[in-house]
């Protein structure tokens, strides 16, 4: 069984959430069969500049074919056109001209699928977002298996995705949040799918001794792994903690790991440490007493997987309907909406030891249960075997033709947004009696 | 307050949430509803709207501030029909309407500026009134929102003073009861033991030494008062039931508050004061009487916790106030027992 893997960016450096997921993934199954990564010579998902060299290379021993990209992103373009098709009304060829200048437009990867679709039994497509998933997905219907990673942003609310999601073969979901929003979206109820996400490599025996030393980290704290930016809720996550240290009851500082994008508030109780190897990461998630996860926006965040895998508790942003139902469904992490749920959950965590170590286990056995690596191999090579006795694909809807692309019918994607369900899924129990991942 | 009440090991977030959100809700006050808000809205409204219900002057000022509206009057006129032909003289607005039909067949037709005008003369006419009335309306509305404005101030301010009356009564609450948690658990450090009636006398009675000299000194003072009984053991007069522990309470109170009155005095170590003292009766004098006497079968709180405040002790000793003129002297901080927190019944 040859798989193909299709991705926007690939490689060891590269950090971003889909690419990493793909790697993972791709890494995964290779020990199944044969994997071949289909991917660009990007590195940077702004630009899509060419920075690596076109053809095949091993990354971690699995081959990976690269293809340069026709065009980078021009911002100023790119942002007249998603502020077209989010905000205003418009038609499927400004949905089409907004893909073009979002990128990574790379028609030769999309030649090479359509030329080479037959030698591989399956091809998943990460991140249904980008020009490669929705091309590419086209190129080899009958055999695409699509990983969406979709976030609750406007561009789902973009109409040409939804044939993407109802002619490929299966969707691999990263929550049953994301299922549900992609299932009112576009009607795919008929398409296999299931709530995969993706395991982590955490260390049996992080060493948080060994980072309170090396870092000369004192005392209780609280820890938060990303990128710092506001689009992450870094932003309010420091006017809430501020609040928070107000409090002269609560003890915990606030331990910052990864690139900043804001400037870190100045006080002694925040320590903002940088960019840091998975092992001191690891080992700084093991010391803390609690990992925040302020984002607004998430499909999976593998951050808090890992925290549950140490067995760390986790709190995070309410309004994230995955966060939020990750956190109800493994009991695992509190959740807050404002600055008062936001300190008063804190101080919970913080005062009260057991609920803190409670939380903890319960997260080490969701991961163990929905997120080890054997339950993910496994979720795919099931859905792969489900797929092949199934029968064959429908065709793919073509895309409309040259009036059909100018007619200005389309609603706002912003307005489809605003009108897709809500909420985190809390029923505890998938049909099968499992408990959701 | 409720704290966390789940207390075993499969904890259920949404369950803890539902308690983090209501402790926030009891922090914050009533949650009030929509419905319940628009009820006091409305409420309030009508108080403001309420001309008793104003409780000042300053609308009465507001109002001399501004005068009275009058409407300004504005230039018009009046065009009819016949107001182009008009003249004081006969005459002449004769001819002009004679030859009308001229005008209007050789040079132009002057009836639809007739027209227009008229029109333009009413509208001006109307526009006026209109304004007249929406200004009077809107200085009305100027008043109204005065007054309300300055009931709210009145109302914010005394809110606010409530509000910090309330802190202060919450901070005076607080502090009483952590001296209460803290004088729980001091008594819960102590043993207590009480003898019976059977065994008071069998107990070897303390050796003449060991009776404090303030219990010495103090021996006379109720003689001279009031004659006491004589007291079993040493021959010592024996006050009342209260008095001793009266008197205790009143010189903790004096000493430094709850710190002190809880965890002992001086006396918590009588033997070794006295032995620094010249003589035995400035030592008499100097000694603090709690517990310096240990009563017959009692081991009192003081003995157990003296130790935990000897800054306490040290400054009691530098006041260097005889006990007894303490005792005797009226509470001069005015302070009642019961305001610093002070243990009854001890």
């Amino acid at each position: 069984m040859k798989v193909a893997v299709v991705v926007q960016r690939y490689g060891t450096s590269i950090n971003g959430g889909a690419e990493l997921h793909a790697r993972y993934i791709a890494e995964r199954l290779a020990r199944h069969g044969e994997v071949e990564v289909l991917t660009t010579c990007a590195t940077d998902y702004v630009t899509w500049r060419n920075e690596l060299s076109p053809g095949v290379e091993q990354v971690n021993g699995v081959s990976v074919r690269r293809f340069p990209v026709k065009h980078e992103r021009d911002p100023r373009v790119f942002g007249r056109r998603q502020e077209r098709v989010f905000a205003h009304r418009h038609s499927i060829g400004d949905e089409l001209d907004w893909l073009d200048a979002e990128g990574p437009t790379t028609p030769a990867l999309v030649d090479h699928i359509a030329r080479h679709a037959g030698e591989y039994a399956f091809c998943l497509f990460f991140s249904y977002r980008y020009y490669h998933a929705f091309y590419g997905a086209r190129a080899a219907a009958d055999r695409a298996i699509l990983v969406p990673t979709a976030e609750r942003d406007a561009t789902i609310g973009l109409s040409i995705f939804n044939p993407l999601f109802r002619n490929v073969r299966a969707v691999m979901y990263n929550s049953p949040e994301e299922r549900t929003m992609i299932q009112a979206v576009s009607g795919n109820e008929s398409v296999a799918g299931v709530v995969v996400g993706v395991g982590s490599d955490v260390p049996s025996n992080p060493q948080p001794g060994r980072f309170r030393q090396k870092y000369n980290v004192r005392g209780p704290f609280a820890v938060y792994v990303g990128r710092i930016d506001e689009n992450k809720g870094c932003k309010e996550l420091f006017d809430f903690f501020e609040g928070y240290l107000q409090d002269p009851h609560g003890k915990l500082s606030l331990v910052l790991v990864g690139n900043s994008l804001l400037p870190i508030p100045q006080h002694p109780r925040i320590r903002h440490l940088g960019f840091l190897n998975d092992a001191d990461k690891f080992d700084a998630m093991a010391a803390a007493d609690v990992l925040f996860m302020p984002s607004y926006y998430e499909s999976l965040s593998m951050v808090a997987l890992e925290a549950w895998a140490l067995g760390r508790p986790v709190l995070a942003n309410g309004r994230c309907d995955v966060l939020k139902g990750q956190c109800i469904r493994s009991n695992a992490g509190l959740y807050y909406d404002n600055a008062q749920e936001f300190a008063e959950t804190l101080k919970a965590i913080e005062q009260n030891r057991w609920l803190g170590g409670t939380l903890g286990r319960n997260g080490r056995q969701f991961f163990r249960e929905h997120y080890d690596w054997p339950v993910i191999e496994r979720k795919y090579l099931d859905m792969f075997d489900r797929v092949r006795h199934a029968p064959a694909a429908r065709a793919i809807e073509p895309l409309p033709g040259w009036f059909d692309r100018r007619r200005q019918d389309l609603p706002a994607a912003e307005e489809v947004l605003a009108r897709l369900p809500t909420g985190p899924v809390t029923g505890h129990r998938q049909p099968d009696g499992r408990r959701w991942a | 307050m409720p704290e966390f009440n789940v207390r075993s090991d499969s904890v259920n977030v949404e369950h803890i949430m539902e308690q983090i959100r209501a402790r926030i809700r009891e922090k914050r006050g009533v949650d009030y509803t929509e419905e319940q808000i628009r009820e006091l809205a409305a409420v309030k409204l009508e108080k403001f709207l309420d001309p008793r219900g104003v409780r000042s002057d300053l609308l009465d000022q507001f109002r001399k501030a501004m005068p009275a509206y009058e409407p300004p009057v504005l230039p018009n006129y009046s065009f009819e029909s016949d107001t182009l032909f008009e003249s004081h003289r006969g005459i002449i607005r004769f001819f002009r309407k004679l030859f009308h039909p001229l005008l209007k067949l050789f040079l132009f037709n002057p009836n639809p500026l007739i027209r227009a005008l008229n029109i333009q003369s009413q509208l001006n006419t109307m526009y006026a009134d209109r304004e007249a009335q929406r200004e009077s309306s809107r200085r009305a509305m100027d008043q109204l929102y005065y007054e309300l404005i300055h009931n709210l101030v009145l109302e914010l301010t005394r809110t606010g003073i409530e509000v910090k009356n309330l802190k202060m009564r919450v901070e005076s609450l607080s502090s009483r009861l952590e001296f209460n948690e803290r004088r729980a658990r001091a008594l819960e450090s102590a043993v207590v033991y009480k003898p019976s009636e059977e065994e008071r006398p069998s107990r070897p009675s303390p050796p003449a030494a060991a009776v404090s000299p303030q219990a010495v000194q103090t021996t006379p003072q109720p003689q001279t008062s009031s004659p006491q009984p004589p007291h079993p053991q040493g021959g010592v007069p024996q006050e009342g039931p209260g008095q001793r522990s009266r008197r205790r309470r009143r010189r903790r109170g004096r000493r430094g508050g709850p710190v002190a009155g809880q965890f002992g005095s001086p006396g918590g170590s009588p033997q070794p004061a006295i032995g620094t003292t010249d003589g035995p009766t400035e030592a008499v004098s100097e000694t603090p009487t709690a517990s310096a006497t240990p009563e017959p079968g009692a081991v009192s709180v003081s003995s157990a916790s003296a130790s935990d405040d000897r800054s306490d002790a040290t400054s009691g000793q530098a006041l260097g106030a005889p006990d007894a003129a303490e005792d005797d002297a009226p509470d001069d901080d005015g302070a009642p027992d019961t305001g610093s927190g002070e243990p009854r019944g001890q």
